[in-house]
């Protein structure tokens, strides 16, 4: 066939050293044998050796530890540098003083915002939440009260638990900016009740 | 035999042309629809309100239409077209070829309708339901049918590298495909995966990983390997190579189906497999792309010239890229950045559009001139495919790496010293991403637009010349050449294979063993590939014969391959599944779902919510921080199919229940934005009008029941139905009092009630404990007072 005559250039050529090729043709297709690129083997055997390596290490040295019990000891860390870091947030009249202060409310305000605003709204009016401007503090209206809403949620009425996500740094400022937004006097007579 | 006659063979060449005519217009459909979805990512709008269109739904449609459609049947014309070249015969059956073509078509079309109707088994790539599951596997055994027959008949002593890629595709695919769909119908349009939880996972992943590897991997390298060389007129670079990466893919990339799986629930030793066998890849793939790229030697001249060498080097170092890229993601610690993110979109797609887009053009340009016996319509018109291709292939992988990573640094950054999010709103993450999004449109635009031209390009070529068969002259010689040689148990039980068996047999001990047997699986190990290359170095020129012999006797090879390839799932899925439940469930068991959460699910599934919700909190503490306490395997086990997911473009839902009100979730699925401003979430009005499908519940909770998820054996279909309205009128009046007013039957109640149910279960730890307690305080109370422990006053 014409396609015999096509390839027979490759079968002039002088190969290097340890290359043949292949007598055998499949539909004009031919083939060399030539050795294996060494950088090739090596990826090969490096693999498979890292391989062994790694299961030994991994699950017969004594000090592996298993993935869960990594994000374990994790977690206890991140716990113990919290409480480190903790304020008195059973501390009333602090939140009110944080209430005035400008970095801290304006922090709040950003974090608010960016959060609560789809269910408590953009004025604090309420929508599928509460309104946190009428007075009504359902869930206790000292500000310990409002911290510990927001820290730990209220099960199964759409109030979730953001202490994980946001920290207590972050949820004294809300707090703070939530408390700017209200009168002290009458929160504070609301708390007589509703503590 | 006595006499050499002379006969000449034409080969089937116009199935090769009807297949290649499908995969070009597939080709269209299939990239159209990811350039649609990819614009829905960025113009919620683009989903139009209308379930048929929007993304959960058109993204299965994507993937299929891109996967089985558009490779599916370029690889089928390449495979018939090579086959009958390199057996030297006409493919074995027309009718079985005509029952392959239209068989084939007629699931496209089924999948093309059922797809946007929201008919889904929630499984990726596997979403198609039970009937077209089972098509799919007759007409792929039609296909396997007239494949081996053909191989059979052939007047050709050996197989070539070639088919054995095509023998590894067709088994490997068989049983991939098989034992994912398994599946207990409900009805005749849906069905439950018997698998769940943690075992469909596995399993899914094992398909999934593999459906890459054997469906758009091996049967592509078969067509490298003959039409590489046919274009370039050179010899293939290395014979050995072959050999070695052959086998060594088909051995390891079954193992590596856990990397999409890491630093989830999943048990850690095969999280390790799956990372430690992705790593072991990376040689053997290079070798396919060295001895592509490397035939090309001798032939770069036309690389400047000729636009199929253009496509075909250019497919060859994606296939390079790719496979670069995979081993990097699989590693545990890059994976908890990447996984979830759009780097594995940009990942698959370099694999997709680079390797597999780009090696059919090139197949479709060489192919056309030869089918019609004319020459190419438009030698620039492909030169211009190509770069507008190139182009777009880069614009998109190199937006997903930049969009992916930053996502995934946005989400597992904190502050504080490591004690809170740094951002704690996941819409920020994806506010963050959207350019990228954008670019990836341009990308996918631009690439989709060189296959439109190829399309016109094809079709003037098609016009401008006649339909051709190819011919081969056989003499009666080469019957007898073939026939030799064929039988002989040796030819396939010999040293090689015996010392393979040895050696992988202390492999397995050192995975399994701890202590003295793992000890004693090294110490076999390293014996016996000690003793192995003693033996090679002795005798080496035997067994390059005994490969010789292989290639000449198509059963063996073909069982040698079966095994090669089943190997790595039988070790990880066997004791997956044969594991009793209850002790894998790691002190969390799952809730069964009520009947209206079970249909809520099904609508999650149906939805194709899994598309871009995760429902898997990974062992990582950001992960924690998020979403909440990582995922236990108790925790899904019950869920037929899992819905771990594979990508986040929203929050993980994992333990979502509980966390938002019920009206929330109402205003959210009427409109997202109205709650979340700025998501790209489709609404779901139709949700609000639709009927659950109630009736079909008893039918569900049979076949759950047969599953094995423990619901009340007596439990008739009025008790389900009671069930159903009791806790949908809950709902409905728990909504009423927030002013949000809907009626008990309709989809959004369900939908509700399933979305407040995820994470729930129970503590078995806890259980134990006061199991434990209380016998031992029956115990003490039969005990007469003066013997109590002290420790019990």
């Amino acid at each position: 066939m014409s396609e015999e005559h096509e390839q027979s250039d490759f079968h002039k050529e002088k190969l290097p050293e340890g290359v043949v090729l292949k007598e055998h043709s499949y539909d004009g297709i031919h083939e060399y044998d030539q050795k294996l690129p060494r950088w090739w083997l090596l990826t090969l055997y490096g693999a498979i050796i890292f391989s062994g390596l790694y299961w030994m290490v991994t699950y017969h040295y004594e000090g592996s530890k298993t993935p869960t019990e990594r994000v374990d000891d994790r977690l206890a860390e991140i716990a113990a540098i919290r409480l480190a870091n903790s304020i008195d947030v059973t501390d009333n009249a602090l939140f009110w003083e944080m209430s005035e202060s400008p970095q801290f409310v304006s922090a709040g305000e950003a974090t608010y915002k960016s959060i609560c605003i789809t269910c408590h709204g953009a004025n604090l009016e309420g929508g599928i939440g509460f309104n946190l401007v009428d007075g009504e503090w359902v869930h206790g209206a000292q500000p310990s009260s409002i911290y510990n809403t927001v820290y730990n949620g209220v099960p199964n009425t759409g109030m979730q638990a953001w202490g994980s996500q946001l920290g207590q740094k972050r949820i004294t400022e809300v707090v703070a900016y939530v408390l700017s937004k209200n009168d002290r006097s009458v929160m504070e007579a609301a708390a007589e009740t509703n503590p | 035999m006595s006499g050499v006659k002379q006969q000449t063979i034409e080969y089937d060449d116009k199935s090769v042309r009807w297949f290649m005519v499908a995969s070009v217009i597939w080709s269209l459909v299939g990239l159209g629809a990811g350039v649609l979805i990819a614009s829905q990512l960025n113009f919620w709008r683009m989903n139009f309100d209308m379930p048929w269109l929007t993304f959960g739904r058109l993204r299965p449609l994507h993937t299929n239409a891109a996967i089985f459609a558009f490779v599916g049947n370029m690889m089928f014309a390449g495979i018939y077209y090579s086959t009958q070249r390199l057996c030297r015969c006409r493919t074995a059956s027309n009718l079985l070829t005509w029952i392959h073509f239209w068989g084939w078509q007629f699931i496209i079309v089924c999948a093309a309708i059922t797809l946007p109707l929201g008919y889904s088994r929630g499984k990726e790539y596997a979403e198609l339901i039970w009937p077209i599951n089972i098509m799919v596997a007759v007409i792929w055994l039609v296909f396997a049918a007239n494949f081996f027959w053909t191989l059979a008949k052939r007047n050709e002593k050996s197989l070539y590298v070639a088919i054995w890629f095509y023998i590894a595709t067709i088994v490997t695919v068989t049983m991939l495909y098989v034992v994912n769909h398994l599946s207990l119908p409900t009805s005749f349009l849906h069905s439950y995966p018997i698998f769940g939880g943690v075992q469909d996972a596995l399993v899914q992943w094992w398909y999934g990983h593999n459906a890459v590897a054997f469906f758009l991997t091996t049967p592509i390298l078969g067509i490298m390997y003959y039409f590489i060389p046919k274009a370039a007129n050179r010899p293939v670079y290395s014979y050995r190579l072959s050999v070695i990466h052959f086998w060594s893919l088909v051995f390891i990339y079954i193992w590596a189906g856990p990397h999409h799986l890491l630093n989830t629930a999943l048990p850690p030793w095969l999280q390790s497999l799956g990372m430690l066998f992705s790593l072991m890849l990376w040689a053997p793939s290079w070798g396919g792309m060295l001895n592509g790229l490397l035939t090309l030697r001798g032939a770069w001249d036309k690389l400047r010239t000729d636009p199929v060498i253009k496509f075909f080097a250019a497919g060859v170092t994606f296939y390079g890229m790719a496979t670069f890229e995979g081993p990097l993601l699989s590693i545990k610690s890059v994976n908890a950045l990447s996984h979830y993110t759009d780097w594995t979109i940009g990942h698959v797609h370099g694999g997709t559009l680079g390797w597999n887009g780009f090696m059919a053009a090139g197949m479709f340009y060489w192919l056309a001139p030869r089918l019609w016996n004319t020459k190419l319509y438009s030698q620039n018109m492909a030169n211009m495919h190509f770069w507008l291709g190139m182009v777009g292939i880069l614009l998109y992988v190199a937006s997903m790496w930049v969009s992916g990573i930053m996502q995934g640094l946005m989400l597992n950054a904190t502050a504080e010293g490591g004690t809170v999010l740094q951002y704690p709103v996941f819409l920020d993450t994806l506010q963050a991403i959207r350019p990228m999004m954008l670019t990836r449109v341009v990308g996918g635009g631009l690439y989709l637009i060189g296959f439109f031209m190829m399309a016109f390009n094809l079709y003037k070529t098609a016009r401008a010349g006649e339909p051709v068969n190819g011919t081969v002259q056989v003499t009666s010689a080469m019957d007898e050449l073939a026939g030799k040689d064929r039988n002989g148990f040796h030819t396939f039980v010999n040293a090689p294979i015996v010392y393979s068996f040895l050696i992988l047999g202390g492999c397995f001990i050192m995975i399994f063993g701890s202590g003295a047997s793992f000890l004693a699986g090294i110490f076999i190990t390293a014996v016996f590939t000690l003793v192995a290359i003693a033996h090679f170095e002795v005798s080496g020129a035997k067994w390059s014969d005994w490969y010789d012999q292989l290639l000449k006797h198509g059963f063996g090879f073909t069982i040698l391959t079966i095994i090669a390839a089943a190997i790595g799932g039988a070790i990880q899925i066997i004791p997956t599944v044969t594991v009793q439940r209850a002790s894998n469930i790691e002190g969390h068991l799952q809730i069964p779902y009520t009947p209206l959460e079970l249909a809520g699910r099904d609508i999650y599934v149906s939805e194709g919510c899994y598309n871009c919700h995760s429902q898997m909190i990974r062992t990582m503490v950001p992960e924690v921080m998020r979403y909440g306490d990582y995922s236990r395997l108790g925790e899904s086990i019950y869920d037929h199919p899992f819905q771990w997911g594979s990508k986040r473009t929203g929050p993980d839902l994992a333990r979502e229940g509980g966390k938002r009100s019920d009206d929330w979730h109402f205003y959210h699925m009427l409109n997202p934005r109205d709650i979340s401003p700025g998501s790209n979430m489709p609404s779901y009005p139709w949700l609000f009008e639709k009927q659950a499908d109630f009736k079909a519940l008893p039918s569900k909770i049979d076949a759950m029941r047969m599953l094995g998820v423990p619901y009340d054996m007596n439990l008739s279909p009025e008790e389900i139905q009671a069930e159903y309205d009791a806790q949908a009128v809950d709902i409905v009046d728990r909504l009423a009092e927030k002013g949000a007013y809907t009626e008990p039957d309709k989809q959004i109640v369900a939908l509700i009630a399933y979305l407040q149910k995820l994470g729930t279960y129970e503590d078995t730890t806890k259980k134990e404990e006061e199991k434990a307690a209380e016998e031992q305080s029956e115990l003490f109370s039969a005990l007469p007072a003066e013997t109590k422990p002290v420790s019990a006053n």
